[in-house]
């Protein structure tokens, strides 16, 4: 059988004032597959997603509950980790810290010890990728919220990972904003895993999805069979979306 | 009080623009010491200096009217101190002094941010050793500067929609208030940041 | 009390330039020490907090409004050596993005009010406090310490001035330390007012002090030499009972001051204007009438600020 990209296996988290936040999370993700990890406030999305590239916990020891493309997460793995798995902030202005944008695109190459040229040119290939050709000079606080998401994902891309893993990629975007996102992340190959709110887009990009709620994995399966059941949604916070309400594609 | 900043038009172009950063940085900082070393015999420099930076001035193409605002915004207090150095011997002359020398060097340093994108000077800072704690602390602070300050005026906006009262005690308790909120949320964004530094392979 | 270009000579800038790289210095050394890796974004987003909390204008009578500097809040909450670095950067971003203060004039300011500022004030801080953790106590300790710390910068600032021959030692002092005994009381207000909202929502954030008051005998030598090093340097001669006391420490270390030579015009030793010299005196014992004074208000301002204990 083939191994998966990501391969999560009872993951458990406790946060540091003693509430428990995750009680035992499993699910798998093929390489290539997009799924979106769904599921109310506070059901733990964002806090599985930190476990993907060993931000949580604050000490990896003992067995890792994740598992890289077989390897499991471990103090000496973590490097490699980030490399191969590349994290979509919710906030990109935390994930956007340097002062200009070549830099911070620049950030994650210049980790890797490229020369100089190497990292220019992965820049200004990550910056042509998501469209955002010429802004290498511009200033982060100049840049409207679409922008400021796109050159945050640049900055992962410049990277070359393997997986990419988004936390809430369309939230406070316009329209517009969303629309080109959603485009981009169709046109990128890799393994995908969203969590979002965003259950149109969900059921536009993700073959399959994984339902959480308080910490657990409530239901997993196709896209459109489970969003399509109302009953389930509603029980979890969440609901049918539109774009499956009617019987004909728009 | 300080919401326009100087290197407003940083990124603009002229021949100006065009020089090296470390090229301009070299150039204010040596006008500020020639200014600073020159005894006041030798008014014929003050005279130089001034032409010369209305030159480069006009070669950079920013507007006069945003010069001549910055130029003549000496603080108050500079001036109520400058007034101060009336009160000795030979106290004009020692007034008059401190006014143009710092002037040019205002002038100077004016020119220096508005053709500079600071990165450009944190990258000469960099270059010069400057301890990596100090410039990453500058880089953070240039960057989110902006943002705490939207923050803060967010934060100040939705505490006055629900002000009534307009005794000045409430208006400190609101603003202390604001602060004590606006330095919690630093201190969150700041592990965030951490986390998304090291998401990204930072050591 | 940013001191802008041209306001002092060569020489004090050199000096002050000197004693607050070595300053400087100690203090980072010292937050590479005791920072973990994780911190160190802190120390930028509260370098960002600390000038935006600069620009909040606490409004005074007749439409004026007064502002809080921050460097004992910034040493309650990041530590003095931290608080050093925090405020170096905001007068850095200060003297290039505002021209606030001048480039030649940074090593002054970042004496007065990056090494000076933090350091004495936390200083005095932990004196008052002592070994306490009560709440009322500690707000006390930041009133008085935010005033003090206020105060000391600006008599520094007045040395420098009257060192550089700009400004005579008999106007500046009681010009600087008389103004910011009031500025002072609003920093002390101000401060104590902010340190009081983290804790109550945030007290985790402001817990304990222990940490940072780890014995680091390396940086308080550095910091306790240069400090009063550079006091005496730019003070002393001042206090010191001659009047010509400047003139005297200067030819016995063989300073040419020769920039300085055309601007003394006329140099008698025992020249003063009347009024001045009873300045000096008067803004001496108003400076230590202050001091209880000041101490006497943030007791008050403690008191008033802490939630009263609920009677079961």
């Amino acid at each position: 059988m083939k191994m998966n990209a990501i391969e999560i296996t009872d993951l458990r988290y406790r946060y540091p004032d003693g509430k428990d936040a995750l009680a035992g999370v499993s699910f798998g993700v093929a390489g290539g597959e997009c799924i979106g990890l769904i599921g109310p406030n506070g059901a733990g999305k964002s806090t599985v997603l930190l476990h993907l590239n060993g931000i949580l916990p604050e000490k990896l020891d003992g067995d890792s509950a994740v598992r890289v493309f077989g390897d499991p997460l471990t103090a000496v793995s973590i490097s490699n980790v980030r490399k191969t798995v590349g994290l979509l902030f919710q906030d990109p202005d935390d994930q956007l810290f340097c002062p200009t944008v070549f830099e911070d695109v620049a950030f994650g190459p210049r980790q890797f010890g490229l020369t100089d040229s190497e990292v220019g040119g992965r820049v200004g290939d990550s910056l042509a990728k998501v469209g955002l050709a010429g802004f290498e000079n511009r200033q982060p606080h100049h840049l409207s919220q679409g922008e400021k998401r796109l050159v945050c994902l640049a900055g992962i891309l410049a990277c070359e990972p393997e997986v990419l893993v988004l936390d809430e990629p369309t939230s406070d975007l316009d329209p517009r904003a969303r629309r080109e996102l959603k485009a981009l992340l169709q046109n990128i190959p890799a393994t995908k895993i969203i969590a979002t709110h965003d259950l149109e887009m969900v059921v536009e990009l993700c073959s399959r999805v994984v339902v959480l709620d308080q910490g657990r994995v409530v239901a997993e399966g196709p896209t459109r069979e489970l969003l399509s059941n109302e009953t389930l949604m509603l029980e979890h916070g969440l609901e049918k979306p539109h774009i499956l309400r009617h019987s004909h594609p728009h | 009080m300080h919401h326009d900043f100087l290197d407003k038009f940083s990124r603009h172009d002229s021949p100006i623009h065009r020089l090296s950063a470390p090229a301009k940085l070299t150039s204010a900082v040596l006008m500020v010491i020639l200014t600073v070393l020159c005894p006041w015999s030798r008014y014929g420099f003050f005279i130089a200096a001034a032409l010369l930076l209305m030159a480069v001035a006009a070669l950079t193409r920013i507007p006069a009217a945003f010069l001549a605002k910055k130029l003549l915004l000496l603080e108050p207090i500079a001036l109520g101190v400058a007034a101060l150095s009336l009160l000795q011997p030979g106290g004009l002359h020692i007034f008059l002094f401190i006014l143009i020398k710092s002037t040019i060097c205002l002038f100077s340093m004016i020119l220096l941010s508005g053709t500079t994108p600071f990165a450009d000077i944190l990258a000469v800072l960099k270059r010069v050793r400057v301890p990596a704690i100090l410039v990453t602390t500058l880089a953070l602070l240039y960057r989110y500067l902006f943002v705490l300050i939207d923050e803060a005026e967010r934060m100040q906006r939705a505490r006055e929609c629900r002000s009534f009262d307009a005794k000045p005690t409430n208006a400190w308790r609101n603003l202390a208030a604001v602060a004590g909120q606006l330095f919690a949320r630093s201190s969150e964004r700041a592990e965030r940041i951490y986390a998304a530094m090291c998401a990204r392979g930072w050591k | 009390m940013h001191i802008p270009d041209g306001f002092i000579d060569a020489r004090t800038a050199v000096t002050a330039a000197v004693i607050s790289a070595a300053g400087l210095a100690a203090a980072l050394r010292r937050v590479r020490l005791t920072f973990p890796a994780h911190r160190v974004p802190l120390l930028g987003l509260t370098a960002a907090f600390v000038f935006a909390a600069q620009m909040l204008n606490f409004p005074v009578a007749g439409g004026t409004s007064g502002h809080m500097i921050g460097a004992v809040l910034a040493a309650v909450l990041v530590g003095p050596s931290a608080a050093a670095v925090v405020i170096t950067a905001v007068l850095i971003i200060q003297c290039f993005l505002f021209a606030d203060g001048g480039i030649s004039a940074l090593g002054a300011n970042i004496f007065n009010m990056g090494l000076v500022a933090p350091f004495a004030g936390y200083v005095i801080y932990r004196a008052v406090l002592g070994r306490s953790s009560d709440l009322r106590r500690r707000l006390l300790a930041i009133a008085f310490a935010a005033w003090c710390s206020t105060v000391l910068a600006a008599i520094c600032c007045a040395g420098e001035l009257a060192f550089a021959g700009t400004v005579p030692w008999r106007a500046a002092f009681p010009a600087m330390a008389g103004v910011h005994m009031l500025i002072g009381a609003g920093e002390a207000v101000i401060t104590a007012l902010v340190f009081s909202a983290i804790q109550r929502t945030r007290p985790d954030l402001v817990a304990s002090d222990r940490a940072t008051a780890e014995p680091a005998y390396g940086t308080a030598l550095a910091l306790g030499l240069l400090i009063p090093a550079g006091l005496v340097l730019f003070v002393a001669p001042f206090a010191c009972p001659w009047p010509d006391g400047l003139e005297r420490v200067a030819s016995r270390l063989g300073f040419a001051h020769k920039a300085a030579q055309p601007l003394l015009a006329s140099p008698m030793p025992g020249y003063t204007f009347p009024i001045l010299k009873s300045a000096v005196a008067a803004t001496a014992v108003a400076g230590l009438v202050g001091t209880f004074v000041a101490f006497a208000l943030a007791f008050v301002l403690a008191r008033v600020l802490t939630p009263k204990p609920r009677n079961t």
